[in-house]
């Protein structure tokens, strides 16, 4: 399964961003690493580039919520991609925050996964555990 | 008119500076006191030199946090450079630097040298009349250190490989060897006026796992790119890695090759000073153990024998520390260097050949690269990945090299990518490490290895 990853907006924290790359090969998924610095345009472009099913991004410095609001509008450009599965992770928020309020409205964003300082492989399980269900209905 | 002088001309002829006087620049720097000049102090020093990390953007909590630096016996002074400047950026650093003044708030994360220009700055350098160090992470560095030095800033720090590889994603690398060798020439130059202008290499990279080998190779390289184009006196750096064997054999290796390669190159009468920075990766967030941290760094630095350390703070882990805690931990620093006497000779002869062999097996790849020049050969290296530095985030590392720690806290080449590690080196490195784990497990040692000081 393909899979395209990379740190959002202008963020440089690129430690995760590597063992993510890593975990995700080892787990048998094609990765396709932007890296940091990107923006949302990349990752969707990259997805239909590539015919992914899954864009993976991560975020450490915060500014990840400023980029979400933009991500319904910018997608229904991109008639392709009605079936990607969108997944979030790392930290979310500027300053401290709660996930119990962070996760609905990241899904309300259009995430399907939001996995706010989450341990790396615990949130790649739920990943595991996410197409599993999708595939059966 | 040489061509040097000429792209100088419309460096300087930027909108954001005051009419700069090369003449009168030119007349500073000879008649400046030496004691402005770090290389007179490693040329006459009795102990290692103690410099903390500083900026802030405006000129009186600049000048403030030297009283303070001055107050704790510092020997020598830091200037680092908001991030805007480092990115060219003159004008937002401007209208930030205008808010702060006005403000009282801090709306930069450092010193705004050239909007201040080299009047202003140097007024404050020549009243302090301390050894300056310039701290940025420029790509494009050349009207930053040109304003440093007229501004009486004789150290600075930098290279187009440790400036860039750690901080940017796609600044082009050429280009960037390219404005640093400007940078190497105007050093040189104005290094046969007086003392000679200290360049350092930043040895830290990513602070993130990076074996000991990639560290040396990339300091010996760009101490020869300095040395090419004139420079007198430089220095080779790395920081704390986590074990204190390493470190001392990294040190001595470290020492040993730049004289060597310096000959190679016919600079054997080049200066070379080795500089230790204090733990580079990530700090407990419990302030006193922070300065744990930090006193056992100055142990080490002494045990390698650094001609130089670079301090940390007790504020590390939460945000950019204040003066009294930057001043705190220069008095704690100096106080440690004071007392600690007689210390013991610990040499590993097998970690050193090992070390030594890697380090000449990369540097001859690189050598035997078919490009003309130093420059375009290092450049080609990386492109290649001959040389690959774990955890950058540039477009152009490979990012095939991984490294782990091994039982003692020693990092280990697992991985080596493209990178020619001899055989031997490599089984015996892969031999300090249990390899039987899965990639899952190994990915969740990599990630404790990294916060090993938390």
């Amino acid at each position: 399964m393909k899979v395209i990853t990379g740190v959002v907006g202008n963020d440089i924290h690129v430690v995760a961003n590597r063992l993510m790359e890593l975990s995700l090969n080892a787990r048998g998924y094609e990765v396709f690493n932007l890296g940091v610095n990107t923006y949302l345009e990349e990752f969707f472009d990259a997805a239909v580039e590539t015919g992914a099913t899954i864009l993976l991004i991560s975020s450490l410095n915060g500014e990840a919520e400023g980029w979400s609001r933009e991500i319904k509008p910018l997608k229904q450009k991109y008639k392709q991609l009605d079936d990607l599965v969108m997944m979030i992770g790392g930290n979310l928020v500027v300053g401290s925050g709660n996930a119990k309020d962070i996760v609905p409205r990241y899904k309300n964003y259009g995430f399907d996964l939001v996995c706010h300082q989450v341990d790396l492989n615990t949130g790649l399980d739920s990943l595991e555990a996410f197409l599993e269900t999708r595939n059966q209905s | 008119m040489s061509l040097l002088q000429e792209e100088r001309e419309i460096i300087l002829g930027n909108e954001f500076v005051d009419s700069f006087d090369f003449a009168e620049v030119e007349d500073f720097v000879k008649n400046a006191s030496k004691e402005l000049f770090i290389s007179h102090h490693f040329k006459n020093r009795k102990k290692m030199l103690v410099q903390p990390r500083g900026g802030f953007p405006t000129y009186k909590k600049q000048y403030s946090l030297y009283e303070f630096f001055v107050e704790a016996n510092v020997d020598v002074l830091p200037l680092t450079i908001d991030s805007n400047t480092r990115l060219n950026d003159y004008g937002t650093a401007k209208k930030m630097l205008r808010l702060s003044e006005e403000n009282d708030i801090d709306m930069l994360n450092g010193y705004p040298l050239v909007n201040h220009g080299y009047r202003t700055t140097r007024k404050m350098m020549t009243h302090f009349n301390k050894p300056v160090s310039l701290r940025h992470g420029t790509p494009d560095a050349r009207l930053l250190i040109e304003t440093a030095i007229a501004s009486g800033i004789f150290e600075i720090e930098g290279g187009p490989i440790t400036y860039l590889l750690p901080y940017s994603k796609n600044f082009p690398l050429d280009k960037a060897f390219l404005y640093w060798k400007y940078v190497e020439r105007v050093c040189a130059n104005y290094s046969k006026l007086n003392e000679p202008i200290n360049r350092e290499s930043f040895g830290p990279l990513t602070a993130t796992l990076v074996p000991p080998s990639i560290t040396i190779v990339i300091q010996l390289l760009e101490m020869l790119l300095s040395l090419e184009e004139g420079v007198k006196s430089f220095s080779v750096s790395f920081a704390q890695n986590g074990s204190m064997t390493q470190d001392i054999v990294t040190g001595e290796v470290l020492k040993k090759l730049a004289k060597h390669y310096a000959e190679e190159i016919d600079c054997g009468d080049a200066i070379i000073n080795l500089v230790y920075h204090q733990w580079m990766g990530a700090f407990p967030m419990n302030k006193d153990f922070a300065e744990q941290l930090i006193n056992m760094s100055t142990v080490i630095a002494s045990m390698v024998g650094a001609d130089k350390i670079i301090t940390k703070t007790r504020e590390e882990a939460s945000g950019i520390p204040t003066k009294e805690a930057n001043a705190k931990t220069v008095a704690n620093t100096q106080y440690t260097l004071r007392i600690l006497n007689g210390l013991p000779k610990v040499v590993d002869e097998e970690e050193e050949e090992i070390l030594t062999l890697e380090v000449m097996a990369i540097m001859e790849a690189v050598f035997n690269d078919p490009a003309d020049t130093l420059w375009r050969k290092v450049f080609n290296s990386i492109k290649n990945g001959i040389i690959d530095v774990p955890f950058s985030p540039h477009i152009i590392n490979h990012n095939e090299m991984i490294t782990i720690r091994d039982a003692n806290k020693n990092i280990r080449i697992i991985n080596r990518g493209n990178v020619p590690i001899p055989d031997r080196c490599f089984e015996y490195e892969r031999a300090q490490c249990d390899l039987s784990k899965d990639t899952t497990s190994i990915v969740n040692d990599i990630i404790h290895d990294i916060g090993i000081m938390q």
